[in-house]
């Protein structure tokens, strides 16, 4: 990641609840993560568009799994964040929270 | 099980319209998903969840997709295979005025079995050649037909429904018919 370019919020989002899932985790079960932590109702879309992108910047690798009949026979695509991707993440936090620090008490004022 | 039956259609047309190489990965969640939805609420429901989340998908997975870097190359196959349609549109035009003798009627009916053809054979070529230069010649069908409709190009006065048919069946035609009869059909089946 390049010095002073910042993760996107959804991708920012995404990879923190890859994080969380660990392992490696399906479009589906990244955006009920999000759903169930954030409440933002996101589209699987938007959620895979997001995905490709991360994995086209190396941040998080892709594998295809097991085709399961409740998936009318369709293989599922799991994710997982790479160093990369987590590196990202931290200089991504570092930057909002240096940026942020000391604005906590002029909130009532914005 | 017949976990994406009330959405074959859609199923379809989002095998058709998602790009690789996550096509496979969102359909089958859409129908995990939705098998799992319908058992702990109703059909109804669970179809109204899986027809939302297709239409709002497809928008970014193809912005996505145009974004990626093959969109030149996809659109040059694609204007290719438009030449070669033109050409077999005007081939059969030619064709079918010669050995049939010139009449309202005959043209009416005989016109849309001509265009959907050809646009049924063209979006099989374009798959075959590359997968993306189907959504660009839907594209360009469209277009097309909207600017013959609007130019007023037929003889013969037709209804709205028909050129209407001509301007919604041409693209789907380009889309769906090499998920249905090309070699991309995959082995999970759309049931």
């Amino acid at each position: 990641m390049k010095r002073g370019e910042l993760l996107g919020s959804l991708e920012h989002i995404i990879l923190l609840a890859l994080v969380r899932l660990e392992g490696g985790a399906h479009g589906m079960i990244v955006r009920r993560e999000i759903e169930e932590r954030t409440g933002r109702n996101i589209s699987i879309g938007a959620v895979y568009a997001t995905l490709a992108r991360l994995e086209a910047k190396g941040y998080v690798s892709s594998f295809a799994g097991e085709p399961t009949p409740q998936r009318g026979g369709r293989a599922t695509r799991l994710f997982r964040v790479e160093a990369a991707g987590k590196r990202a993440l931290q200089i991504s936090e570092q930057t909002i929270r240096s940026m942020s620090a000391g604005l906590k008490d002029r909130w009532g004022t914005i | 099980m017949r976990p994406c039956s009330p959405q074959t259609f859609l199923c379809l047309l989002l095998e058709s319209v998602l790009p690789d190489p996550y096509r496979e990965a969102i359909i089958g969640d859409l129908i995990e998903q939705y098998t799992l939805r319908v058992e702990s609420t109703s059909r109804f429901r669970a179809s109204c969840w899986f027809w939302s989340q297709a239409c709002r998908s497809v928008p970014p997975m193809v912005w996505c997709w145009l974004c990626s870097g093959n969109c030149f190359l996809n659109m040059s196959v694609a204007v290719g295979v438009f030449i070669v349609m033109a050409t077999l549109k005007f081939a059969a035009d030619l064709t079918i005025s010669k050995l049939v003798s010139p009449d309202q009627t005959t043209d009416v009916i005989l016109a849309p079995i001509v265009f959907l053809t050809i646009t049924a054979i063209g979006g099989c070529v374009a798959a075959r050649i590359r997968r993306g230069a189907t959504l660009f010649l839907a594209l360009m069908v469209t277009i097309t037909v909207a600017i013959l409709i609007e130019l007023k190009v037929c003889s013969s006065p037709v209804p709205w429904w028909y050129q209407f048919g001509f301007l919604t069946l041409g693209p789907l035609a380009v889309m769906i018919t090499p998920t249905l009869f090309g070699p991309l059909k995959q082995q999970g089946s759309v049931t």
